[in-house]
C-alpha cells in the first residue's frame, strides 16, 4: 500500500482595513488620532465611509447618514475621498508584494489573495512567507494575513487577525473556525444581514447550519452563495494577475485648467508622449487611465477599457476627451496611464471603409451590447423639446430606445 | 391565455435630462449661499433669475448663483422662491 500525500494549495489573504480612508489620511496626518470618517461624494446618497477606530469608539459606523454620525460625534472630522491616491498606493503595495514573488489577485482597494505554493520553499515556510508579504506591504498600513485552504476562511481570518499577525487555519478546523464569526463577513447586502438577525441568525456557523434549500428559497442565489461559503465549501483558487504595466506622462500647469479645450490639448499632449514611449514596443493601449489633480488637493481618475486595443491617437482622443467633461473642478495636474497593453502588435484594417447600413449595423451592435450590460433601460436618446427654454430640464428629455 | 412573463415589454417612459436635485445650503442674510451640502462655499461666481410661466399654474421663480467651493469644485444651485428650498442644477 502506498501513502502518498498530496499537495493542497494555500490560499492567503491580505486584509488592510478602511483602506480608502488611510490612504486619504496620508495628506492629513494630524486626523489619524482623531474621530474621523471619509465624508461622502458630492452628488450620492449622504452616506458617510469607513471610518477611524476614534470614531468607531464614539458609535460612528461606516455607512451611517451623514446627520446621525455628526449627531453621534459631533467633533466629527469629515475627509475627502481621494480614490486617485488610494489606487496609485494601491499599485505600489500590489508591486511591491509582486516584486516579493507573490502572484496576486487584487479583490479590491485593501484585499489581496495570492497562493503561497511558489514561495513557500523561498522563505522558509508558510508562516515567514506570510510575515515576508506583512513586510512588503510595510507596516504603516496595519495589515494583516490570513491563510486556508480556501479562499473565504483565509479572508475570514485575515480579519480577525491583529494588526501585523498572520493567522493560518487547517482545512479540519475551518468550519469550526468560522462558525463563531459574524455574518458581517460574507459577500451580502446590508440589507440581507438585518434580515438575517431579525431571524434569530448572527454567526457563520448559524446560517451553515440552515438548510440550503430553505436559505436559497428566502436569500436567492447571493444567499446560496454565502451558505456555502459559511460551510467552508469549495470557492475557487486565486488567478493571479498580469503584471500592470507602469506607463504614465504627467502635465502640470502653472495654474488651475477648467476650460475643455486646455484641457483636451493638455490630455493631446500627454497622449502623444506616451504612445512614443519605447516600452510600449508597438503593442496599442488596452485600458488608459486619465487622472487629475484638483484645486483644493482632491483627486479624480478614470479608467477607460477599450473595446478594441488601439494605438490611433484620434480614437484614443475620443475616447478620453469625453471623460474630461466629467471633471467636477480645475485641474492642476493631468496624468495619463496605460494601464494594461494589448499582446499583439499588428492591427486588422479594414479594406473598405464602412458606411451607409454598415454603420447603421455597427451602431445597432453597440447598443446591443450596452443594453446586455446595463439592462433594457440602458440605452436613451437626448430629444430636445426647447432649447430655448430658460428653464434647464425643460430644453430636453431622455427617452428609452429599444431598438 | 397567459402571456409569458419575459415577453412583456419594458414601459417605456421618458425623464427629464438635467433634472434639479434638492441641495442643503446654508444662505447668507442677503440670500447668497454659504455652505452648499456641508462645503464652504469659495466664490460665487454668477447670479442670475429666472422668471418664467408666470401665466400658468406652476410659475417658476428661480434665483441661480454659479458657485465654486473651497474644495475647487464648481456647482449650480438655485433657491426656488415659492417652494422656499434649495436645488443643485447644471445650468
Amino acid at each position: 500500500m502506498c501513502s502518498c500525500r498530496t499537495y493542497v494549495p494555500v490560499i492567503a489573504a491580505i486584509v488592510i482595513p478602511a483602506f480608502d480612508l488611510r490612504a486619504a489620511l496620508r495628506l492629513h496626518p494630524r486626523l489619524q488620532a482623531k474621530a474621523a470618517a471619509l465624508a461622502p461624494l458630492p452628488g450620492t446618497e449622504p452616506l458617510i465611509g469607513s471610518v477611524t477606530g476614534l470614531a468607531e469608539a464614539k458609535g460612528v459606523r461606516p455607512g451611517m447618514r451623514l446627520g446621525e454620525a455628526l449627531a453621534t460625534c459631533p467633533e466629527l472630522e469629515l475627509v475627502e475621498q481621494d480614490p486617485a491616491t488610494a489606487e496609485q498606493a494601491w499599485e505600489e503595495i500590489l508591486r511591491r508584494l509582486e516584486d516579493a514573488g507573490f502572484g496576486v489577485e487584487p479583490a479590491e482597494p485593501g484585499t489581496v489573495y495570492f497562493e503561497t505554493k511558489g514561495v513557500e520553499r523561498l522563505y522558509g515556510g508558510l508562516e515567514p512567507a506570510l510575515k515576508r508579504a506583512l513586510a512588503a506591504v510595510g507596516t504603516m498600513w496595519d495589515a494583516r494575513a490570513g491563510a486556508a485552504e480556501r479562499r473565504f476562511a483565509a479572508l475570514a481570518a485575515a480579519n480577525v487577525a491583529r494588526a501585523g499577525q498572520a493567522l493560518i487555519v487547517s482545512d479540519d478546523r475551518a468550519r469550526s473556525f468560522l462558525a463563531p464569526l459574524p455574518l458581517t463577513l460574507l459577500p451580502l447586502e446590508r440589507s440581507r444581514y438585518a434580515e438575517l438577525e431579525e431571524l434569530g441568525v448572527r454567526t457563520i456557523g448559524q446560517l451553515a447550519g440552515l438548510p440550503g434549500s430553505a436559505v436559497s428559497e428566502r436569500l436567492g442565489p447571493d444567499g446560496q452563495r454565502a451558505w456555502s461559503l459559511a460551510r467552508g465549501e469549495q470557492d475557487g483558487r486565486v488567478s493571479p494577475r498580469r503584471t500592470a504595466v507602469a506607463l504614465h506622462e504627467t502635465l502640470e500647469f502653472p495654474e488651475a485648467v477648467g476650460n475643455e479645450l486646455t484641457l483636451r490639448r493638455g490630455l493631446a499632449v500627454l497622449l502623444d508622449r506616451l504612445l512614443a514611449r519605447p516600452e510600449r514596443a508597438g503593442r496599442p493601449p488596452r485600458k488608459v487611465a486619465v487622472w487629475a489633480r484638483l484645486v483644493g488637493g482632491a483627486s479624480w481618475r478614470r479608467t477607460v477599457t477599450l473595446r478594441e486595443a488601439t494605438a490611433d491617437p484620434v480614437r484614443l482622443r475620443a475616447a478620453l476627451g469625453s471623460k474630461l467633461l466629467e471633471l467636477p473642478a480645475p485641474a492642476l495636474k493631468l496624468r495619463l496611464e496605460i494601464s494594461e497593453l494589448a499582446e499583439h502588435t499588428g492591427e486588422q484594417l479594414e479594406l473598405v471603409a464602412a458606411a451607409g447600413d454598415v454603420v447603421k449595423g455597427q451602431l445597432r451592435e453597440g447598443l446591443r451590447q450596452v443594453k446586455a450590460a446595463v439592462g433594457a433601460g440602458g440605452v436613451s436618446t437626448v430629444v430636445e423639446v426647447a432649447p430655448w427654454s430658460r428653464i434647464p430640464e425643460a430644453r430636453a428629455l431622455l427617452v428609452p430606445r429599444d431598438d | 391565455m397567459v402571456t409569458h412573463p419575459g415577453s412583456a415589454r419594458t414601459a417605456r417612459t421618458a425623464r427629464r435630462l438635467n433634472s434639479p436635485r434638492p441641495a442643503l445650503v446654508e444662505a447668507h442674510a442677503d440670500g447668497t449661499p454659504r455652505r452648499i451640502n456641508r462645503q464652504t462655499v469659495g466664490t460665487v461666481r454668477e447670479e442670475w433669475r429666472v422668471v418664467d410661466r408666470w401665466w400658468t399654474e406652476e410659475p417658476v421663480h428661480r434665483r441661480y448663483f454659479d458657485v465654486v467651493l473651497e474644495t475647487g469644485e464648481n456647482a449650480v444651485v438655485y433657491r426656488d422662491d415659492d417652494a422656499g428650498s434649495w436645488f443643485t442644477q447644471r445650468a
